[in-house]
């Protein structure tokens, strides 16, 4: 590993010039779990690392929102994402996901903003919190701007974050009457990444299903929401057998690729139980009030 | 056998928590890891991009160039330290680094040494290789016929008798072949009612000690001192002497506490490496592998084993032909002895009379692959216990009665001739069964979630005639070391050979001191491999305990004492010198006996100086709809003869069916075109808490081995035999498919499946 130049910046404005001129050499830095790797098995040689650490404490704040959603700064940690009982209160699902993200250790140090600009599609808070509706703040020498997390991923390990744009938050819009479910499918020890991630998110009406947001990830070269298998349930009654349409139109229209995982076809045909799956657990977990 | 000799609440027996548990968790315990030595440079490798190629130059001016480099070093360059720089256990076939040729993916082929280990590793990139790429063989039935031939000329070691028919044999890719006859088995399928006949295979994988290969070497004055994490100290220093041309006393190997081996960290593996370095540059040199780099140094032979039953109507085996062939990859490391030592028990723990077995060493271009944590039984059971299951079905017999049936039973001669001893077969069979209550009604699920049952069971013989040395060193004030160079890898080895001498000697055990191995100071032991410590180390010092025992009695007779004395030791030393000095030093050898198999028929009356026994139950849960298997309960039985320390006797037992869970379930090596595409631990999967079965239960059989110390025999490996055929025969009971090849993933079952549910459609 060659030496390399740490910066630390004490703003974010600061941090944002110090990225602007988009040297691929230069990169952000908060947790640090996945460059760390990249950088140690030498897929990654920075010339500088740009710390966040430093930069104003309100972007690790985790806040509800005035109109009951919830706010989740960028440098917060996985972990204060676990155990905020902000976070429990208004998206459990968030809570529940994290028993099988990786292990304490590293949710101690991994932050949501790196989480989610890293682009790597076996990330399971990505598709969780698109699920959910949630939008990312962005800031850059252009300004701010919101994106929806469900169009964040341009491609395998790519974003549509431009030089010099740094995520500062995940907001999760009010969630009552959803409820929300995530299924982490894992084909060899239990704590490797995913062969396939599920989430989705109901609403129900008049006995019906009034919306839904079904998201693979994993198991595609990035996550993916299945608009076919959100129709296929709308306005139908919550049952396993409705349940199962919407697993059948996922199969048909989701790209699935191969890898040491498993097969395209295999993840296909786990997206297929899953998605049926991830709904009737959605469906019995109750709506959010 | 089957009985515990009675023995006084001793030291022998106890579940003495380890003697150095505090110095590890504390984080004292010594590794070769933190030792830095004055002037000490690092050594990083550069590999082969090539699975067979002949090197047409190496381009090393750019690295030697950077700044901070102290050398950067070629395969001829070690030619100036030893003229020919070929190393092995079986073979004389790995070059210190690579020559002429190379012969797998990852094979070293330079070095660059600098004061920086970042340095060398930033240098390493700058060397650029060509090569004139061969035609390669990665599958080992390939490699019986394939033009690709891995080396032109075999190089048997000469140390084995059983090598020297293969001395200068040319173009082959054959490094051994093991034979076994008995009885006529032709004339045995010719009559038999029923044929039975299936393939197996496994898989590539590796033994990821935690920590990874480190050596160090130090030059002397005229000497080389090497500090290395080796579960074969003697060997390193025998090996090192004979590639110097120098006397065994001019070579020191110094040997730690280790953090994991299973077989890894055996014969030489950084050792000839370092010391050539550190020898033409006279400085210390240090190579520390990376957990990605070690997927390029050994690994666990990938087989397949073609297995043939002849079977009477009334479920009677009476013939059996198997084929295996085991993939050695680009050097034979100790695969030659992997191919005749578990290959003479493919047959089976069963009372066959007509049997023939051929076992293939073959040389790929893959990495090497050697011994694993049961030196090739855990390949051989997986196939022999899935066949017997299948037998089983195919007969409408149920699989324990079917196993009762033709078990081979005390008395009875093995395939090799050798008559069963102190061999607990039937027992460890029976314990397993009746843990799983397998007479009773079991609930089969329901939905998508069927559950199954599976029971396995595999033995193995101990590596044999090999030696091993004991000292023990009773100071005046009667405070007692143990000398002897047997590794402590984590198995416990330090604690159990205590307890040896503390029975031995009627003192605690705690109060013992045991010296880690160091040539200089402790002496020659064959090596810690195989599960043989226990029974050999433990024999000899079990003779050296009462060597010493019995001079401290000579000591108060020639004192004038009485035989019985209540003199305290310290009191005799007194006595006899006349103030605190002096020592009693008992020595142990201890060899067992043996016969060499007969080279044409593979029999032998006196196959193995003992047999270790392991069995397998388990209960799975699979989901129908997904091939998700889930282990309910594990259920490890072995006999290992009377424990010398039960607690660590159940810890190696649940260690070495864990082990053999990941190997089962989805540890692999995969490679493309030789290059192992899955090199770390972020891709290659081992098991971690979450993977655990929902209940372990181990237990140890009531068992004597009459010839072990206090009735002890080898434990490590027992419980990995089972693990595989048990799990895939409990999927085959759940859903209703058979696997046959390893690792058993979720998609290999969900795919048998769904092939069932097209072909019982097209029905």
């Amino acid at each position: 590993m060659k030496g390399f130049e740490l910066a630390r910046p004490a703003s974010l404005a600061e941090a944002i010039a110090l990225l602007a001129d988009g040297d691929p050499t230069v990169r952000a830095f908060s947790g640090g779990t996945a460059l760390m790797l990249m950088m140690k098995t030498g897929v990654f040689q920075p010339t500088r690392l740009v710390h966040l650490g430093g930069i104003e404490e309100v972007h690790s704040a985790i806040l509800a929102t005035e109109d009951g959603g919830l706010k989740i700064g960028a440098l917060a940690s996985l972990r204060q994402v676990e155990c905020s009982p902000v976070v429990a209160d208004i998206a459990p699902v968030l809570v529940r996901a994290m028993k099988r993200l990786s292990n304490v250790r590293v949710r101690n140090v991994a932050r949501i903003g790196g989480n989610l600009a890293h682009g790597d599609p076996h990330m399971d808070l990505p598709p969780v919190l698109s699920a959910l509706g949630a939008t990312v703040g962005v800031a850059g020498l252009d300004g701010a701007r919101r994106i929806p997390v469900e169009s964040l991923f341009s491609g395998y390990y790519e974003t549509v974050l431009t030089p010099g744009e740094l995520i500062v938050d995940a907001t999760v819009p009010p969630q009552s009457g959803w409820s929300a479910s995530y299924v982490k499918v894992t084909t060899r020890s239990a704590d490797d990444w995913p062969a396939l991630g599920v989430a989705v998110a109901l609403r129900l009406a008049d006995g019906v299903v009034a919306e839904s947001r079904i998201v693979v990830s994993a198991a595609t070269e990035k996550l993916t929401r299945l608009p076919a298998a959100e129709a296929a349930i709308l306005g139908a009654e919550p049952t396993t057998d409705v349940f199962a349409r919407a697993g059948e139109a996922a199969a048909a229209e989701a790209e699935t690729i191969d890898d040491a995982r498993g097969s395209a076809a295999y993840k296909t045909a786990l997206l297929r139980v899953h998605v049926r799956r991830a709904l009737d657990e959605a469906r019995h977990t109750g709506a959010m009030q | 056998m089957n009985l515990v000799t009675p023995m006084p609440a001793g030291q022998v027996g106890r579940s003495i928590p380890r003697l150095e548990a505090r110095l590890k968790v504390t984080g004292r315990a010594e590794y070769v890891h933190n030792i830095v030595a004055p002037g000490m440079l690092y050594a990083k490798v550069f590999r082969s991009t090539v699975a067979h190629g002949r090197i047409l130059s190496i381009d090393t001016s750019a690295a030697a160039g950077m700044k901070g480099v102290h050398a950067v070093v070629i395969g001829e360059d070690i030619r100036a330290i030893v003229p020919d720089p070929y190393y092995g256990p079986a073979f004389h076939d790995q070059p210190v680094l690579a020559l002429d040729k190379v012969r797998y993916v990852g094979e070293a082929v330079a070095v660059v040494l600098a004061e920086d280990p970042y340095v060398a590793a930033a240098a390493v990139q700058l060397i650029s290789a060509e090569y004139e790429e061969l035609e390669s063989v990665f599958d080992e039935v390939e490699a019986m016929t394939s033009k690709a031939v891995v080396h032109e000329v075999l190089r048997p070691a000469g140390t084995f008798p059983d090598l020297k028919h293969l001395v200068g044999r040319r173009d082959t890719n054959v490094a051994l072949d093991y034979q076994l006859r008995r009885g006529d088995v032709d004339a045995a399928f010719a009559s038999a009612d029923h044929v039975f006949e299936h393939e197996f295979h496994t898989q590539q994988v590796m033994h990821t000690p935690l920590e990874p290969m480190v050596s160090l070497a130090v030059p002397g004055d005229d000497a080389l001192t090497v500090h290395t994490a080796s579960q074969s100290p003697s060997f390193v220093r025998i090996e090192i002497a004979r590639l110097l041309g120098w006397p065994e006393n001019r070579v020191r190997v110094k040997v730690p506490f280790l953090g994991g081996g299973f077989g890894a960290k055996l014969y030489i593996k950084l050792e000839a490496l370092v010391s050539c370095l550190a020898l033409l540059v006279r400085q210390p040199v240090k190579l520390s592998l990376s957990m990605e780099e070690q997927f390029y140094t050994i690994t666990k032979h990938a087989t397949t084993f073609r297995i043939k039953s002849a079977v009477t109507s009334d479920g009677r085996v009476s013939g059996r032909r198997c084929e295996v062939y085991w993939n050695g990859g680009a050097y034979a490391d100790i695969g030659p002895r992997v191919t005749q030592k578990s290959g003479f028990t493919a047959s089976g723990p069963y009372d066959i009379e007509n049997i023939s077995i051929d076992s293939y060493a073959l040389y790929t271009n893959r990495p090497p692959a050697g011994a694993l944590r049961g030196f090739g039984i855990p390949q051989l059971v997986w196939a022999y216990e899935s066949h017997t299951d299948l037998i089983a079905r195919g007969l409408g017999i149920d699989a324990l009665e079917f196993r009762r049936k033709n078990i081979l039973r005390e008395g009875r001669p093995h395939a090799t001739g050798t008559v069963m001893k102190d061999a607990a077969i039937v027992q460890v069979l029976d314990h397993v069964a009746d843990r799983l209550d397998w007479s009773k009604p079991f609930d089969r699920g329901s939905g998508t979630i069927r559950r199954g049952r599976g029971i396995a069971i595999g033995f193995k013989a101990s590596i044999s005639p090999t030696t091993s040395m004991a000292m023990v060193n009773i100071a005046a004030d009667g405070s007692t070391n143990l000398y002897m160079s047997t590794v402590d890898m984590g198995q416990g080895s330090d604690t159990a050979m205590a307890q040896i001498v503390a029975e031995t000697l009627g003192i605690e055990t705690e109060a013992i001191k045991v010296v880690s191995p160091d040539t200089d100071v402790t002496p020659y032991d064959m090596a810690t491999l195989g599960s043989r410590s226990t029974f050999h180390m433990g024999n000899a010092v079990k003779l050296a305990a009462d060597h010493a025992r019995d001079q401290l009695a000579e000591m108060a007779r020639s004192l004038g004492l009485p035989t019985d004395t209540n003199y305290a030791v310290k009191d005799l030393f007194k006595k006899k010198y006349g103030m605190q000095a002096g020592n009693i030093i008992g020595v142990g050898s201890f060899i067992p006996t043996y016969t060499s198999p007969d080279l044409a028929t593979g029999l032998s009356d006196n196959v193995t100086p003992f047999w270790m026994i392991g069995g397998t139950g388990v209960e799975v849960e699979v989901d129908t709809e997904t091939g998700h298997v889930r282990i309910l309960r594990l259920v490890n039985a072995a006999d290992l003869g009377r424990p010398l320390n039960p607690k660590i006797v159940e810890t190696q037992l649940s260690g070495a069916a864990l082990m053999q869970l990941g190997f089962t379930l989805f540890e692999n090596m995969e490679l493309d075109g030789g290059q192992v595409t899955n090199a770390s631990f972020a891709d290659y999967k081992i098991p971690g808490i979450h993977d655990l079965p929902g209940v372990i239960e181990n237990d140890i059989v009531d068992a004597h081995q009459a010839t072990g110390p206090y009735g002890a025999k080898g434990v490590g490996e027992s419980a990995t035999f089972g693990v595989s055929p048990a799990i895939a025969n409990a999927i085959h009971d759940a859903v209703g498919v058979r696997l046959t090849e390893l690792p058993l993933t979720p998609e290999s079952v969900f795919r048998a499946m769904q092939a069932a549910k097209h072909s019982s459609r097209k029905d």
